[in-house]
């Protein structure tokens, strides 16, 4: 899976692309796992994601009850409908913050 | 002045309780236990080849080959090759091998000084210790060469020791034991590539008393198992390729033989072995050799751990067809025969054991059901539904409401949840006696209602989070209402989400569509079959990516 990864003032951005699912889960965590090492301000972007399943919900449930548990912060921003939808369905909404762009997500995080 | 050959050894061998017998010759005498010894010792403790007298120049001189119980010379144990006299007695286990004559009788050495560290070096030794081969292993082991019949000898042995099945711990033991036979290290270790693509020592050895750690360049490991070549080093402190400031030190200087594993597939990992330079060189023969044993020993460690990694998968694949068993029997109770509803469910894990779960209940007049998918797949996934399941059914009969009784499996499946897996679930209550249904969402696709007009309409209940996510959650009631012959269609996401070989999803327009022409089928475990041929159709010979449930309940009300 393409998953780019950069920082934006201070914050991590994980950008994965396409299809998140049992397999690509996989390697998201691992990614975030690797931007939680440097920082503890995570921004997941899901502008290029088409799909999630419920192993990627997992990961990213695991992700913020590891922020949770400590100081930091986890913002999702640029759902599209068939993602959000997911989240929706799992009654995921509630649980995250999510924010329409990048820029807002990063300063929601940074502001955390 | 260049002292002659030495001459014919003669030799006197003793056993206990035996006449002694003499041997005389020329060629090298080897002393141990294989058949093909000229001095055999049938004993246990004596080493297949225990140890060599050989010619060196106009010496004769005995070595130990390695042995584990050692030789000794005069009653002292040999810790490296020394010139034998006439009169010596030489011991291996309970055999004392007397040394009658060497030949050097008759012609004494006149300049001794000169043989002490001129073992076979080739001409590229001309000027300094500096000195290294860096070969093709293939290249070497394709040679034709002088050597061709030791090294014949010798991969035949290690052919057939390496014939009959052994561990890979053994195996590895066994290759060093052929390459101290023949090369007469002072060390030796392999090395293999692990899962992470490190080298790491799998098996050393080293004749006893022999200081110094084994220790491995970075540069020397690299040029053997990523170029895959062999190299002999003679000097490893003055070769420039070795001595980089990451590489490691070496006691003293040494000669060393590499030589990588590989076969077909790729290299597996190295073999090495190191002399003092004191006690012995390495020859490009030697470079040959040790190639060519790398070359076998590959192959067979290759298949060893096949054959190990096969076996292993056996024992896990037999576990996860036990914990199927128990999963299929938790879903395979005896079937709910009532007059007054039609039942009918079918789940298809993506593998061995799966995630998602189905489950009636029957509780007075009232029938309880359940479908739920436990996120992730396999062993992991598979206790998860245990549990879950477990929690239903223990849950669900004790009278409380729907949501409490929802909000109840929330709470035993949230608490320690360290693996942060979650469950979605689409449950409720039939009351057989009216049709009236209570029903709550965690989190699940929603069901379709099945109208006896053929209507198939979305059911729109209201939304819970997952189960096992937050200890306090609510799931609130959405009531429903069958008329005799209508239904409700549950499903897990592994249908809407089944992917055709091109990629695309069945969605949920495809069991609207399906659901809209078949809504009359009969039985109900008709109608699930039929959804489940239709999305077998569909996916075609693409994997099953995610466990595949359908449920159908339709009430008759008789």
């Amino acid at each position: 899976m393409d998953i780019l990864q950069e920082s934006l003032n201070g914050v991590s951005i994980v950008a994965p692309a396409g299809r998140i699912d049992s397999t690509t889960s996989i390697e998201l965590e691992r990614a975030v796992g690797g931007a939680l090492a440097t920082g503890r301000q995570l921004v997941v972007d899901f502008e290029r994601v088409t799909y999630i399943s419920s192993a990627g919900l997992r990961v990213l449930l695991m992700t913020a009850k590891r922020l949770g548990g400590g100081k930091g912060s986890l913002v999702l921003c640029a759902m599209n409908d068939v993602v959000r939808q997911v989240f929706d369905l799992a009654g995921f909404l509630p649980l995250f913050s999510i924010e329409e762009t990048r820029e807002l997500a990063a300063a929601k995080a940074a502001g955390a | 002045m260049v002292a002659a050959d030495a001459g014919e050894l003669r030799l006197r061998i003793e056993r206990p309780g035996r006449e002694p017998t003499g041997h005389a010759g020329f060629a090298d005498v080897v002393i141990g236990r294989t058949e093909k010894a000229d001095v055999r010792v049938d004993d246990q403790s004596a080493s297949r080849r225990h140890a060599r007298f050989y010619r060196d120049g106009h010496r004769w001189m005995i070595e130990d080959l390695g042995s584990r119980n050692g030789t000794l010379l005069n009653g002292k144990r040999l810790s490296e090759p020394s010139e034998i006299h006439p009169g010596d007695a030489v011991r291996v286990c309970d055999v004392t091998v007397r040394v009658e004559g060497t030949g050097s009788e008759a012609a004494p050495s006149a300049e001794p000084a000169n043989g002490t560290d001129a073992p076979a070096l080739t001409d590229h030794d001309t000027d300094s210790s500096l000195f290294s081969v860096i070969r093709p292993a293939a290249e070497l082991a394709a040679l034709p060469d002088e050597g061709a019949s030791s090294r014949l000898q010798l991969l035949n042995e290690v052919h057939r020791a390496l014939a009959r099945p052994i561990t890979s711990a053994e195996l590895l033991q066994m290759i060093l034991d052929r390459a101290f036979a023949v090369l007469k290290p002072e060390q030796g270790a392999i090395f293999l590539q692990g899962a992470d693509g490190q080298l790491a020592r799998a098996a050393e050895r080293q004749l006893p008393g022999t200081k110094g750690s084994l220790l491995v360049s970075r540069r020397l490991a690299e040029e053997v198992t990523v170029k895959g070549a062999a190299a002999l080093v003679l000097d490893a402190q003055s070769d420039q390729r070795f001595s980089g400031s990451e590489s490691i030190l070496f006691s003293g200087v040494r000669s060393i033989l590499a030589a990588p594993l590989s076969d077909a597939d790729g290299c597996l990992g190295m073999i090495v072995l190191y002399s003092s330079i004191q006690v012995r060189r390495f020859t490009e023969q030697d470079l040959e050799l040790l190639a060519s044993l790398a070359t076998v020993a590959a192959i067979r460690i290759r298949n060893i751990a096949h054959a190990e990694a096969a076996a292993a998968r056996k024992v896990v694949d037999h576990e996860l067809s036990l914990a199927r068993e128990v999963q299929m029997a938790m879903l395979r109770r005896r079937p709910l025969t009532r007059p007054d509803v039609d039942l009918g469910a079918r789940l298809a894990p993506a593998r061995i054991v799966g995630g998602d779960f189905y489950d009636f209940l029957l509780d007075g007049d009232s029938l309880w059901f359940i479908v739920a998918d436990v996120s992730g797949k396999g062993m992991a996934a598979a206790l998860m539904m245990a549990v879950a399941q477990t929690l239903f059914r223990a849950i669900a009969p004790t009278g409380l409401p729907v949501d409490e009784m929802m909000a109840r499996v929330n709470r035993e499946l949230a608490r320690d949840n360290e693996g942060s897996m979650f469950v979605t679930a689409f449950g409720g209550r039939l009351r057989l006696d009216s049709g009236r249904m209570e029903l709550a969402n965690a989190g699940h696709n929603l069901p379709y209602f099945l109208g006896k007009d053929g209507r198939v309409e979305l059911v729109r209940a209201k939304n819970g989070v997952a189960l096992g996510v937050v200890e306090e959650a609510s799931y609130p009631i959405t009531e429903l209402a069958l008329a005799p012959g209508e239904a409700l269609l549950l499903y897990t996401d592994g249908v809407c989400d089944a992917v055709d070989p091109a990629g695309q999803a069945f969605g949920t327009a495809r069991i609207e569509e399906f659901l809209t022409a078949h809504h009359h089928v009969r039985p109900a475990d008709a109608l699930v079959q039929g959804l489940f041929d239709a999305v077998n159709a569909f996916a075609g010979n693409a994997p099953q990516e995610d466990d595949i449930t359908v449920a159908v309940l339709r009430y008759t009300g008789q």
